[in-house]
């Protein structure tokens, strides 16, 4: 006992002891001595000696209020030397910080003089890191969980081997120098105007927003992602999308290494407001949409209508469009095939598509790209010279081709690009749904499309007997179940009500009690059933598809339902003829504007 | 345990050598009494922080270019005087050394605003009821060619740096 206590508190002792020792003898007091002992070599008079005599070590540091919080950076306190133009051939960390002239640090009757005084400055404005740190690791900010190490120097343990290499480089702090300098022709912030081109050039605005340049809402707002994120992490997301985070929608854009430097950097420079940024200037912006940068960082291409196809393709090709649609042996895996464009599309809804994606499909998520209306001239002309391969006479061949993209390769309609879509792919395996409808109309859907979907009319390429060879390979190999004679219902041949606004009225009284559970109040398909519901209730308001509909359809829908979905049939709880004339005058009403064909006129 | 209290205490009576007892009970006391000095200079020590959050103490003012001969420059935020006469420049404290408020300089030295102390040109009480004279900090030409002060050393009054 005696012994386990004697040895219990030598122990204590030896503890208390080391912590003593750390807390006086840190490795910063040891660089402060030996600067001062080489110093006082240096020392050309006495005084300077005897000052250099006095001085003890202690920790040195710099306040700097001017640039966003106050930063407290003690970087001196090991780099004590930083500024003292003796120690220039030393070893770090008693190292004088070199002159630049890139920096605009001069010279004047042969000294240098600083541009960016330490004092004024500080450190970590430039350099990131920890700056109340006062040991190596951690003001470093090789700690994993510092979110700012010192840029373009410091990697750390947990970063990507593969990648840790290509972000070391004092190009990295140019995003940084570009929290004062602003101006996209400096010299000193060539990376960061570089990425702001990229940034338009391979379309990352049309997902992104970055305040004052771009407003896209299908990925998450850049505006302050450099104060967010990591070089490591930023780097990755552009890299491989999918790496970092498995459920990203984000495509694979195969940039070079250089372009990916020059988003990092570009990308770590966003970090919500500028130091240079004054209120005023912040305002203009937010009026102008930051109009005159924009116009600045995009170079229009100059079409030549001569050479249109040629400058169109590779617009197309360049300009990422690949990073999503399939053309040929690109493949983005989000979007549709491009190969066939010409054949499904004309160049009237092309170029309407451009100009506003969901001016021709009202849920598409493609964005609205910003280009001039000559270049999406020039892309539209070569897209509809794009014809494909002629399509094989097999079913199983014509399904593989053309069909298994958005349906899947078990017909269930999950495709590799499916929940990019919307309304989603049909479900081929769903007999109920296959069945109930007569084989013309599946026949019309293969070779006339959907209308307001992304089934496209396939008529250009299939004929009659491929439509129906492709609709019995379905049948046989996903559908599985014999069709059989379809009962015809007893429905009205035409509306029995007549089209007013009453009827309307009325109609929308009942859509609210009885249909806006799943197809919404607003009739857009997105009642709060909706989620749980696949096939997705219809859109009602897509006017493309409800106009493409006759009255009998809509009644056969609403009053027999629709087989394979959620849809029942109304005749059953209690809706009459009338009632469903009203819902479809109701229907009808919020369609009556017509939409699409505004940009076609332009092409002609 | 008993065994053991039995034997050590039969031999504590022998006085030439430590018994185990004794031994143990020292290194116990020298243990608990070492921690516990230690832990109470270190508490000391702790007691004066190593650095505050405040402006530097030791700081660079500029190049001797920016002071003019016989020119003295307040500089309000450092809290300083840099008096420069011909070749030679001092930096004087302009905190007043009765309650701290900042001096003002006047045609007779500095004047403070507060309770009306007067000091002259050197930073000697002339007047109200400041108890010291305004202390002189350590000024040095740096490496790099610029002004430091260092205002946690304090020099005499009137010794100057000679550029």
């Amino acid at each position: 006992m005696r012994l386990a206590l004697a040895i219990g508190t030598f122990f204590i002792l030896v503890i208390h002891g080391i912590v003593f020792y750390n807390q006086f003898g840190h490795p910063w007091e040891r660089n402060q001595n030996t600067y001062f002992d080489q110093a006082k070599v240096l020392a050309k008079t006495d005084t300077e000696k005897a000052a250099l005599a006095a001085r003890r070590p202690r920790i040195e540091q710099i306040v700097v209020s001017n640039f966003g919080e106050t930063r407290v950076d003690r970087c001196t306190t090991c780099h004590i030397a930083a500024d003292d133009p003796r120690f220039s051939s030393h070893a770090e960390p008693v190292k004088t910080h070199p002159y630049s002239a890139t920096l605009g640090d001069y010279q004047k009757d042969g000294k240098w003089e600083r541009r960016h005084k330490f004092a004024e400055f500080g450190c970590t404005v430039c350099h990131d890191g920890q700056g109340r740190g006062l040991d190596a690791e951690y003001s470093h900010g090789r700690d994993e969980y510092w979110p700012d190490p010192l840029l373009g120097f410091t990697t750390q343990e947990n970063w990507r081997k593969d990648f840790a290499p290509k972000l070391k480089g004092k190009e990295y702090m140019e995003a940084n120098c570009a929290q004062c300098h602003t101006d996209t022709a400096f010299a000193g912030t060539a990376l960061v105007t570089r990425g702001r081109v990229l940034f338009f050039a391979t379309n990352c605005y049309g997902c992104h927003r970055i305040e004052g340049l771009s407003d896209g809402t299908i990925g998450p707002d850049l505006s302050d992602v450099g104060r967010k994120w990591k070089l490591d992490y930023l780097w990755g997301r552009i890299a491989d999308p999918k790496s970092i985070l498995a459920t990203s929608i984000m495509p694979k854009f195969n940039l070079k290494d250089e372009d990916i430097k020059a988003l990092v950097v570009f990308l770590k420079s966003r970090k919500g407001r500028n130091f240079a940024e004054t209120e005023i200037q912040r305002f203009k912006v937010k009026l102008t949409g930051g109009a005159e940068l924009v116009q600045a960082t995009i170079k229009p291409v100059q079409i030549n209508p001569k050479e249109m196809v040629k400058q169109g393709e590779k617009l197309v090709l360049d300009r990422a469009c690949t990073a999503c649609h399939k053309l040929g042996e690109r493949d983005g895996g989000i979007a549709p095939d491009l190969s066939q464009e010409g054949l499904i599309k004309d160049s009237e809804w092309i170029y309407d598509h451009f100009k506003n994606p969901k001016s021709t499909m009202p849920d598409s998520i493609m964005p609205a790209f910003r280009f001039t209306d000559d270049e999406f001239k020039a892309m539209t002309a070569y897209l509809v010279t794009l014809k494909g391969v002629t399509a094989p006479p097999a079913g199983e061949a014509i399904y593989k081709n053309y069909c298994l993209r958005c349906h899947g390769e078990k017909g269930d309609g999950h495709g590799p690009i499916a929940e990019h879509l919307d309304p989603y792919p049909r479900d081929l395996t769903k007999a109920g749904f296959m069945n109930s409808k007569p084989e013309a109309r599946l026949v019309n859907s293969v070779r006339n499309g959907v209308a307001g979907t992304s089934m496209p009319a396939w008529g250009k390429l299939l004929n009659e007997e491929q439509a129906k060879a492709v609709l019995s390979y379905v049948q046989s190999s996903f559908t599985k179940e014999p069709r059989r004679e379809v009962k015809p219902h007893a429905i009205p041949e035409k509306n029995p009500v007549a089209t007013s606004k009453e009827s309307a009225d009325r109609g929308e009284a009942l859509f609210v009690n009885r249909c806006a559970g799943c197809h919404g109040k607003k009739g857009d398909g997105k009642g709060p059933n909706s989620l749980d519901i696949l096939p997705k209730p219809r859109n009602l308001r897509n006017s493309f598809f409800v106009n493409s509909v006759d009255d009998k359809r809509l009644f056969d829908s609403i009053e027999y339902g629709v087989q394979g979905t959620a849809m029942p049939s109304w005749i059953d709880y209690g809706l009459t003829h009338n009632d469903v004339g009203d819902l479809v005058n109701f229907i009808r009403s919020i369609n009556q504007k017509p939409k699409g064909g505004q940009h076609a006129a332009a092409i002609q | 345990m008993a065994v053991n209290l039995k034997r050590s205490s039969g031999e504590d009576s022998d006085g030439g050598k430590t018994s185990r007892r004794r031994m143990l009970g020292w290194l116990t006391g020298v243990g608990l009494f070492g921690s516990a000095g230690l832990s109470a200079v270190s508490n000391f020590v702790f007691i004066k922080p190593r650095a505050t959050y405040g402006q530097p103490q030791r700081f660079s003012v500029g190049k001797p270019e920016d002071f003019p001969e016989g020119t003295r420059s307040v500089l309000g935020a450092r809290g300083i005087c840099i008096v420069r006469e011909g070749t030679k420049l001092a930096a004087i404290s302009t905190t007043c050394t009765h309650l701290g408020c900042t001096v003002a300089s006047a045609e007779t030295g500095f004047a403070c605003p507060c309770h009306g102390s007067r000091f002259d040109p050197d930073g000697n009480v002339t007047g109200g009821p400041a108890p010291r004279p305004l202390p002189w900090f350590q000024v040095t030409l740096a490496p790099n060619g610029e002004i430091e002060v260092d205002k946690d050393i304090e020099i005499t009054p009137g010794s100057y740096l000679t550029l």
